[in-house]
């Protein structure tokens, strides 16, 4: 960050430099809420911020609406430092958890409040607001009272109600946490469709990994007032860069190993893994620790059981339990008599089904294993 | 609860005595207030709007109403004006000695007005402000502005910051969020505070008689002088009318108590 003060060009359209809060009072073993954070949103982005309860999400996301003065740092928005402007001149759009609409207007003066605040001209806010309130599909709703509303409709109210001004960026605050599981998937589709639309620089933030990954176009996984990793969907899922995404972002083995043999550099970089109960295992990454040990990771629905007979070689392991839960089959399996425990997921339907006690053959996608570097904190 | 029938019927008895016990003196006097009589007792003698003539034709009772309407109303005004703000701050602000500034805002309450009013006497001959409009107002409002921030205090804790926040997103500045947004949401609130606030200055008698003179003179100290030296049913004629505009002014409260429940979802 030190480096070049004047960058022309910059990439990052929303860029956060070593954002730091520390509440009052705080500041304990715990360290500050949010712990100096540097991001760079693009132009027309869809940010996704994932972490657990409590690592610092919606804090972030206040500093960057100007509802929260950072302890350090600073906010740019388009090349211009915005860390000590107003809320109220910062041209944000936010979308609450809580929805926050104004109880006492109906549903076309809540989305209108924003316009009028910027004085626009009567007949502008009504096609405004009505073009707005069509695009979340409410159009027909505009004198309801908000009371009237129902949860997920409300939500499109208080999103209607951000984007109607046009902000420079869009927050939005888990706002689909307080829907049922069938409006959250719609409302996912909405949002993304209505950014695409827009191209609205946009920061969503989350706990739920499925909703990071299926709308965002890349996805900073916090932690602990830190961002431990950032980048595409796919990257943080198939390649975590330590324990905690990979446990965090979709389920995991960790199976820790000695290294055998390293080939390859840079993205081609690969490993040799020799893991107790399963053998050698090939690995992409480079996560390898100077003593020669390695951490790797094989997500549960990428590998494979098979019946065991007396002849076949390879790993062989005992099944613990199976959970049967519509889609997918989940066994805890037992490599070796000895060897580390599996999560293993299989389609449900395809196959055999396994019993507790089955022996099964383990199989993997040659693809699937990754070394995760070991930061030793357990999600 | 379910019970008997004895049950329910002891209960209905308990209460109507209970109510005639409370309602009993006022039931009296506005019988009182129609003797045609030269002084006060019971039964009445007759039937006259005689009394309440008087009461409206008595030069000091006259000019007593015109100076507790005017201190009410401006006890009133300036207890809305310092007590929002306070009640804001000590709802939305978190600032050290917080507690202190509350504790300290709401110990009128704690003192007896005999005891107020003595102080204020002693603090007051010599500015002067004893037997001024101003003086009067000021104490008034020592004991109004507790009722005020109470009142205010309860209804912001009902409103959302959160709807606040979104208005600042939104482009509003603080002020326009506090008028478009939060004084919408405390309205009734402040309305039932405003009302507790007038009735409160317009009943207040004991520090009035301390701080008040000859020049002003609110009506319950006019009330007080005059019924010193007689007692007659103009009297009760005078406590019917306060009666009733106690009894509007309790009215006005519930409605607006009532409009903040259906604001409600
Ligand atoms: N006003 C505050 N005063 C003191 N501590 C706070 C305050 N707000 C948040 N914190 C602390 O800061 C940390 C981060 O809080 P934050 O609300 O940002 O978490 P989050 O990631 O949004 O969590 P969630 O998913 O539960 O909403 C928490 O430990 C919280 O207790
Ligand atoms: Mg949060």
């Amino acid at each position: 960050m030190a480096d070049q003060p004047a960058a022309p060009a910059r990439a990052g359209y929303l860029r956060l430099a070593g954002l730091t809060k520390v509440f009052p009072g705080e500041g304990g073993p715990q360290g500050a809420a949010v712990a100096g954070i540097d991001l760079e949103v693009a132009h027309g982005e869809l940010l996704a911020v994932l972490g657990p309860s409590g690592c610092g999400k919606s804090t972030t996301l206040r500093m960057i609406a100007g509802l929260i003065e950072p302890s350090a740092g600073t906010v740019e928005v388009g090349g211009r430092d915005i860390t000590r402007l107003p809320v109220h001149r910062r041209d944000m759009g936010v979308v609450f958890q809580s929805y926050a609409l104004f109880p006492h207007l109906d549903v076309f003066r809540n989305v209108a409040f924003g316009l009028e605040m910027r004085k626009t001209a009567k007949s502008e806010v009504r096609t405004r607001v009505a073009r707005a309130l069509d695009l979340v599909r409410l159009g027909h709703l505009g004198d309801r009272r908000v009371s009237q509303l129902s949860g997920g409709q409300q939500q499109r109210v208080a999103l209607a109600r951000a984007l109607v001004i046009e902000p420079a960026v869009l927050l939005l605050d888990e706002p689909l946490s307080n829907l049922d599981a069938q409006l959250r998937g719609a409302m996912r589709d909405e949002i993304r469709r209505i950014h695409d639309e827009t191209g609205i620089t946009t920061v969503f933030v989350t706990h739920d990994q499925r909703e990071a990954l299926s709308m965002a176009d890349r996805v900073a996984v916090m932690n602990a007032g830190r961002v431990e990793q950032l980048g595409t969907p796919e990257e943080v899922y198939e390649r975590p860069s330590g324990r905690f995404t990979a446990e965090f972002v979709g389920r995991a083995n960790l199976l820790p190993g000695t290294v055998t043999a390293t080939h390859g550099a840079g993205g081609g970089a690969g490993a040799e893994v020799a893991i107790p109960g399963l053998g050698t295992v090939r690995a992409t990454g480079d996560a390898v620790t100077p003593e020669g040990r390695a951490t790797v990771m094989l997500r549960p629905h990428r590998i494979t059981l098979r019946a065991a007979g007396k002849a076949d070689a390879g790993p062989r392991g005992t099944v613990l339990s199976a959970g049967y839960s519509g889609e997918v089959i989940g066994y805890r399996v037992r490599a070796a008599h000895d060897g580390p425990e599996l999560e293993v997921e299989h389609p449900a339907g395809a196959g055999t089904a396994f019993g507790p006690g089955a022996e099964v053959l383990i199989g993997w996608d040659d693809a699937a294993p990754r070394l995760v570097a070991d930061d030793g904190d357990p999600a | 609860m379910r019970s008997g029938p004895v049950a329910r019927i002891g209960w209905a008895v308990l209460l109507t005595v209970l109510y005639l016990f409370l309602l009993a003196p006022v039931i009296i006097v506005f019988i009182e207030s129609f003797d045609t009589s030269t002084y006060l007792r019971f039964p009445p003698q007759g039937f006259s709007l005689e009394p309440y003539r008087q009461v409206f034709a008595n030069p000091d009772f006259q000019a007593g109403l015109k100076v507790s309407a005017v201190t009410a109303a401006t006890t009133t005004l300036l207890a809305l004006l310092c007590g929002v703000p306070a009640a804001l701050a000590l709802t939305r602000l978190r600032f050290r000695g917080r507690g202190a500034v509350e504790a300290a805002f709401l110990s009128p309450l704690l003192v007896p007005n005999i005891v107020l009013g003595l102080a204020l006497l002693i603090l007051f001959a010599p500015i002067p402000l004893t037997d001024t409009y101003w003086g009067l107002i000021l104490a008034h409002l020592g004991v109004t502005i507790p009722y005020v921030v109470r009142t205010v205090t309860a209804a912001l804790a009902g409103a959302d910051p959160r709807a606040e926040e979104a208005a600042a997103t939104l482009g509003a500045g603080p002020f326009t969020v506090f008028r478009r947004v939060t004084l919408p949401a405390i309205r009734p609130g402040l309305f039932s505070g405003g009302i507790i606030a007038f009735l409160l200055s317009f009943d207040e008698t004991v520090i009035s008689l301390f701080v008040s003179g000859h020049t002003v003179r609110p009506l319950p100290v006019a009330v007080l002088q005059y019924v010193e030296y007689r007692s007659d049913p103009s009297i009760a004629a005078l406590s019917v009318c306060l009666v009733l505009l106690s009894v509007v002014a309790v009215v006005l409260v519930e409605r607006g108590l009532g409009l903040r429940r259906s604001l409600r979802p």
